[in-house]
């Protein structure tokens, strides 16, 4: 399953994906976060040290969180904000923590945490502003070690239909 | 110099880590005869008064814990709603996380780079140290043993405005751990690190295993 996160207030770009991956038979879930309530991660670790899994923050995220663990891609689309993305499309990734356990392990060279589920589900991204391309590129490369998984790239609004041609 | 500080955390300040690094810091920082006002994003509203501050000081440092590789949401929001600089205010960072190696920080040390120019901030570096997470674990000597080195680096902060000396080149310590080094910490997270975090987790009332699965499988 593709699951798409769009933060931005703009439907119109999930209807040009939804076109563009209709007639290719994905299963693909849209989730319309630009008015959901959605905090900031507060940094308290009860997802890991307290309520195992479980985000202390009870708001709108909970739900994405569900269709996260279960989703073969995820893909946010933000608004950009000082060359990044911007902090609505920042705090989807921040409240990832729960897919992690307190747990810690080698992966290759580096420290991580372990994994909580056994799906793994790679991350793409999508941005509607400006914003250092080349550097949210690697940013999703590291961001896709958080969830054990590969990176989809980066793409501007603009190249909407090569971040298309990545779902499946 | 007058140093305005900004605590970058989005955990109250009772519980940073960030805070408690800075409380070392800026011992160091004001025994080299500087003064600094400082102040929490994680309270919202402190906000007016931070961006007040920004305008009117010239020494910016910012304190920040690595949230998913870069800066943290709330603090993303707050820098968004500041006025751009007109490029001789200078601006440095304290960059810290819970993994120990430097090397998990240096895509969040990028993105600093990058920041200061969008802020209209000459950049003048970014302290880079790892191995944090347990700060908020600790008091008394056991807490100074992690935060204290960070009295030194605010010391050389203090007397040369920046971060780019070789003494905080050597303070983040190694960027990768040894291939022999890694394999006695696997077995140390394997068994004594995870008897140690169920420990900490039953202090804080927790009742399930910590890789529990709220959500199935």
């Amino acid at each position: 399953m593709v699951l798409i996160v769009n933060t931005t207030k703009d439907t119109g770009i999930t209807q040009e994906l939804q076109a563009h991956i209709g007639n290719k038979g994905i299963e693909a879930q849209i989730v319309e976060a630009g008015d959901m309530k959605i905090s900031h991660c507060i940094g308290c670790n009860y997802c890991w040290l307290k309520t195992p899994g479980v985000c202390s923050i009870k708001d709108d995220y909970e739900e994405i969180l569900k269709k996260i663990i279960k989703a073969d891609q995820l893909w946010v689309i933000s608004d950009t904000a000082l060359g990044f993305i911007d902090h609505k499309g920042k705090n989807i990734f921040d409240r990832i923590l729960p897919i992690a356990t307190m747990y810690l392990k080698f992966k290759g060279d580096q420290m991580r945490h372990v994994a909580r589920y056994k799906k793994r589900t790679d991350v793409g991204l999508i941005v509607t502003g400006e914003a250092d391309m080349d550097y949210l590129k690697k940013w999703t490369v590291r961001c896709a070690l958080n969830f054990e998984s590969e990176s989809l790239g980066a793409y501007s609004k603009e190249s909407i239909e090569e971040a298309a041609a990545c779902m499946s | 110099m007058h140093v305005l500080i900004i605590n970058g955390s989005p955990r109250v300040k009772k519980y940073s880590n960030t805070d408690k690094i800075l409380a070392k810091f800026t011992e160091g920082l004001s025994s080299q005869g500087n003064t600094f006002e400082q102040y929490e994003v994680s309270d919202r509203k402190q906000w007016d008064s931070i961006r007040e501050a920004w305008d009117r000081n010239g020494n910016i440092l910012i304190a920040i814990p690595l949230y998913v590789e870069n800066i943290p949401g709330l603090l993303l929001e707050f820098l968004a709603s500041v006025t751009p600089k007109d490029g001789s205010t200078k601006i440095a960072y304290i960059l810290q996380g819970g993994f120990a190696e430097g090397a998990q920080l240096r895509c969040g040390e990028e993105y600093l780079v990058m920041l200061s120019k969008r802020l209209g901030c000459e950049y003048k570096g970014t302290l880079i140290k790892g191995d944090n997470f347990s700060i908020r674990f600790f008091e008394g000597d056991m807490q100074d043993r992690v935060t204290g080195p960070y009295q030194k680096m605010g010391e050389v902060y203090g007397q040369t405005g920046d971060f780019f000396g070789e003494e905080c080149r050597k303070f983040t310590g190694p960027e990768i751990f040894p291939a022999h080094i890694r394999l006695l910490l696997g077995i140390i997270f394997k068994t004594i690190g995870r008897i140690m975090f169920g420990k900490i987790a039953k202090g804080w009332g927790c009742e399930k295993p910590l890789n529990y699965k709220p959500y199935g499988t």
